[in-house]
C-alpha cells in the first residue's frame, strides 16, 4: 500500500526557561493511503509538536519526514495543496463572517469560490455562514476549522481534537463525515483523547509517549497484543460456582474468583472451558472472553493511569539531561 | 497573486482599517472646519467695519494720549520729545480688525505636517495591527498552513500594507489640498499659485506618503518581531512618553545644545520642510536692535531620511529573520 505519511527518528528540543526539554526523541509514523489512522499520546507527549514540524510551522532537529513521498520541509510548498489540516484549536479572526474566513483562504489557495458552500454544507455550517465567527460556539468553531481543512479536498487530512467541543451528536455527525471521507479515498490522521471513538473510527494507530513510538499498527493487533487471555464464566448457581472452581483446581486451570463469577487464565479458547464443565454436569450462565479496549491500553503503555493519592504532572516531555537550568 | 488578492481583501474587511481611516478623515476634517469657522473672504461690508473700528480705536487712543500727555511730558524732562509722541493714525490699519482670510499658498505648505502626522498615525497602528492581529488570533498559524513560504506570506503582507496606505496617503492628501483650495477660494485668495508652488507642494506631498509608508513599515516590523500588536503600540507609548516627553525634559536640564535635534517631531517637520532651523539660546547669546543671535544648527532633510531608512531597514530586516527562524508555536 502506498505510504502517504512517513515519519523517522525526529528529533526535536525546545529550549526553555527551566533548560532544554525533549520533545520529539525519534518518533517514528507511518500512514498508509485511505487510511483513518489514529494518533494519540497524553498531554505534552509531542503530539502537537509532531503535527506543526509535518506542516512545517516548527522546525525538527534531526530526523526524516515524507508527505505523498515527498520531502518535508523541503517540497512542503508543492505538498500543501493536498493536504487539509487544523493543529489545536480553531484559530480564525473572530470580527470576520465565517463565510469571509473560508472565503479569504480560498483566495489564498487560489481555489475555487464554490468550494466555500461546499464545506459549509459538509459541516453542518451553511445556515450560519454569514455571522462573524466570534459568535459561534466552541463546538461551530471546530466544524468551521474542519470546513476549513477541507476546503482543498486534501488527499491527506491532519485533525487534532476535531471532536473537540462537539456535543454527542456533532460527535458522531464528525465520525460519519471522517468514515465518508475515507471511503472517498481520503487519508486521514486524526489526534484525539476522546479512545473510544478512535476505537470505533480508526483502522490504525498510533500512540506516542514521551516523544517515541510506543505502539502502532492496526487498533485490532494492538489491542491483540495487550489482550489478557482471561475468560470470564459465570453460573445461575452459587454451588456451581464452588464445583466448577475444584474442576479447575483439578484441570490445572489458573482462576480467580470474584463477586460471584470465576476469572480463568491461559485458556486459548472459551471452548475448552465449556467442554470440561459440561462433562462434569456444570453449565455456564456467561462465558466472555475479558476484553481490553483502546482505553487502557493507552493507559498502560503511557504510563497515565490515575494512581489514587498522586497527582500526574502535564507535560510530559524530558528535561534533558546535563542542561544548564 | 492568489495571496496578494487575499491580503489586499483582508486589509480593507477589517473593522478597525475602516474605523482608523474614519478617524484619521475626521480629524482632518475638524481642522477643516476649524480653518473655515474662523477664516472669512473680505467684503465691503467687513471692509467698512474694519475701516470704522480702526478709526474708532485711534480715537481712543489719541483721547487717551491727551489726558496723560502733560503728566509724561513733566516726568520725561528734556526727552519729552522722543518719550512722550501720540499714536499716528497710519498704526491702525483696517485690515488688522477684519476676520483672517484663508490664505491657501501660505497655510497649504504650513498645514501639510498636521495631515501627514495624522496619517502615519493611522499608518503605524495599521501597519502593526495587520500582522500583529494574525499573529495573536492564531490566523497567520491557519495561513502558513496554506502557504508555508514565510518569506513570501510576510513580504506579500508588508507590500499590502504599504500598498493601502499609499492608496489612503495619496487620496487624504488630495482631500487636504482640495478642501484647503476650496477654502482659498470661499473664505480666502488663492493668489499667488504658480506652477512652481504646484510642483513644491506636489514633492512635499510625496515625503509627506514617503513619511506614511515610513510609520506604516515601523509598525508592521515592530508588531512582526514581537508576534503582536501590543509590541507596537507599546514601542510607540515608550517611545512618545520615555524617549520624547522625558528625554526633552533631560535633555533641557541638562542645557544640551540643540535639544530639539534628538525628538522626532522635529525630524518629521524637517523631512516635510526639507530644512529647519534650529538656535541655541542656552550659550552665548548676542541681541541688538533687530533681534538676537544665537548659533544656529541646521537640520536637513536628507540626513533625517537616512536616519530614518537605517531604523525602518534594522526593524524589517529582524523582522524577516524571525520569521524565518523563529518556530510558529
Amino acid at each position: 500500500m502506498t505510504s502517504v505519511l512517513e515519519i523517522n527518528g525526529l528529533r526535536k528540543t525546545y529550549r526553555a526557561r527551566g533548560g532544554p526539554r525533549r520533545a520529539l526523541d525519534g518518533f517514528d509514523m507511518h500512514v498508509d493511503a485511505g487510511q483513518v489512522h489514529g494518533f494519540l499520546g497524553p498531554n505534552g507527549s509531542g503530539k502537537t509538536t509532531t503535527l506543526r514540524t509535518l506542516l512545517g510551522l516548527i522546525r525538527a532537529d534531526a530526523g526524516e519526514m515524507r508527505i505523498l513521498g515527498q520531502p518535508i520541509p523541503d517540497a512542503l510548498p508543492q505538498v500543501v495543496a493536498h493536504v487539509g489540516a487544523i493543529v489545536e484549536s480553531p484559530q480564525f479572526f473572530g470580527n470576520f463572517t465565517a463565510r469571509d474566513t473560508l472565503s479569504l483562504l480560498c483566495d489564498a489557495g487560489n481555489l475555487p469560490q464554490t468550494r466555500v458552500d461546499w464545506a459549509f454544507e459538509l459541516v453542518g455550517l451553511r445556515e450560519r455562514a454569514q455571522d462573524k465567527v466570534k459568535t459561534y460556539s466552541l463546538g461551530m468553531k471546530q466544524r468551521l476549522a474542519v470546513a476549513s481543512a477541507l476546503l482543498k479536498q486534501p488527499k491527506l487530512l491532519i485533525l487534532d481534537e476535531p471532536a473537540n467541543g462537539l456535543d454527542p451528536g456533532g460527535i458522531r455527525e464528525m465520525r460519519e463525515m471522517m468514515a465518508t471521507l475515507s471511503a472517498g479515498g481520503m487519508t486521514v490522521v486524526l489526534s484525539s483523547h476522546i479512545l473510544s471513538e478512535i476505537e470505533i473510527i480508526c483502522d490504525n494507530v498510533t500512540i506516542i509517549s514521551l516523544g517515541r513510538r510506543v505502539a502502532s499498527g492496526p487498533v485490532s493487533e494492538v489491542l491483540a497484543a495487550y489482550s489478557t487471555g482471561q475468560v470470564k464464566v459465570a453460573f445461575e448457581a452459587q454451588t456451581d460456582l464452588t464445583a466448577a472452581a475444584q474442576v479447575f483446581t483439578g484441570a490445572g486451570i489458573a482462576f480467580q474468583q470474584t463477586n460471584g463469577h470465576l476469572v480463568v487464565s491461559g485458556v486459548d479458547k472459551p471452548a475448552t472451558i465449556s467442554r470440561l464443565l459440561a462433562e462434569r454436569q456444570l453449565y455456564v450462565s456467561e462465558l466472555t472472553p475479558v476484553g481490553v479496549d483502546l482505553e487502557s491500553v493507552f493507559l498502560e503503555l503511557t504510563g497515565t493511569a490515575p494512581v489514587p493519592g498522586q497527582h500526574r504532572s502535564v507535560d510530559d516531555s524530558v528535561k534533558v539531561e546535563g542542561a544548564q537550568s | 497573486m492568489s495571496l496578494v488578492r487575499a491580503e489586499r481583501r483582508r486589509f480593507i474587511k477589517r473593522r478597525l482599517t475602516i474605523w482608523m481611516v474614519v478617524i484619521g478623515v475626521l480629524i482632518l476634517g475638524a481642522v477643516i472646519t476649524g480653518f473655515a469657522l474662523t477664516h472669512e473672504k473680505p467684503t465691503a461690508a467687513t471692509l467698512a467695519a474694519a475701516e470704522a473700528a480702526a478709526e474708532r480705536d485711534y480715537k481712543e487712543q489719541t483721547l487717551m494720549f491727551e489726558r496723560y500727555k502733560a503728566e509724561c511730558e513733566a516726568n520725561a524732562g528734556t526727552d519729552a520729545a522722543m518719550k512722550c509722541q501720540g499714536p499716528e493714525r497710519e498704526w491702525f490699519k483696517a485690515e488688522h480688525y477684519m476676520p483672517p482670510q484663508f490664505n491657501f499658498k501660505e497655510m497649504f505648505g504650513e498645514t501639510l505636517i498636521v495631515w501627514a502626522a495624522i496619517t502615519a498615525m493611522v499608518g503605524f497602528v495599521l501597519g502593526a495591527t495587520f500582522v500583529g492581529a494574525e499573529w495573536s488570533s492564531g490566523s497567520m498559524m491557519n495561513l502558513l498552513t496554506w502557504r508555508p513560504r514565510r518569506m513570501n506570506v510576510l513580504g506579500t503582507k508588508l507590500g499590502v500594507a504599504l500598498g493601502w496606505m499609499t492608496v489612503v496617503g495619496v487620496v487624504t492628501f488630495g482631500l487636504w489640498g482640495g478642501a484647503q483650495y476650496i477654502l482659498g477660494k470661499t473664505s480666502g485668495t488663492t493668489a499667488g499659485m504658480t506652477p512652481g508652488t504646484w510642483q513644491s507642494f506636489g514633492l512635499t506631498g510625496l515625503r509627506g506618503v514617503a513619511m506614511i509608508l515610513a510609520f506604516t513599515a515601523l509598525g508592521f516590523g515592530l508588531a512582526s518581531l514581537g508576534r503582536h500588536t501590543a509590541l507596537a503600540l507599546g514601542v510607540a507609548i515608550a517611545v512618545v512618553i520615555v524617549g520624547q516627553i522625558g528625554l526633552a525634559i533631560v535633555l533641557q536640564m541638562a542645557n544640551v545644545k540643540f535639544a530639539e535635534a534628538y525628538l522626532i517631531p522635529v525630524h518629521m517637520y524637517t523631512w516635510l520642510n526639507k530644512e529647519v532651523t534650529l538656535q541655541d539660546f542656552s550659550g552665548q547669546v548676542t541681541c541688538d536692535q533687530n533681534g538676537c543671535d544665537a548659533p544656529e544648527l541646521i537640520l536637513r532633510y536628507t540626513s533625517t531620511g537616512y536616519v530614518a531608512l537605517g531604523v525602518i531597514a534594522v526593524v524589517l530586516a529582524l523582522a524577516f529573520v524571525s520569521m524565518r527562524k523563529r518556530d510558529v508555536a
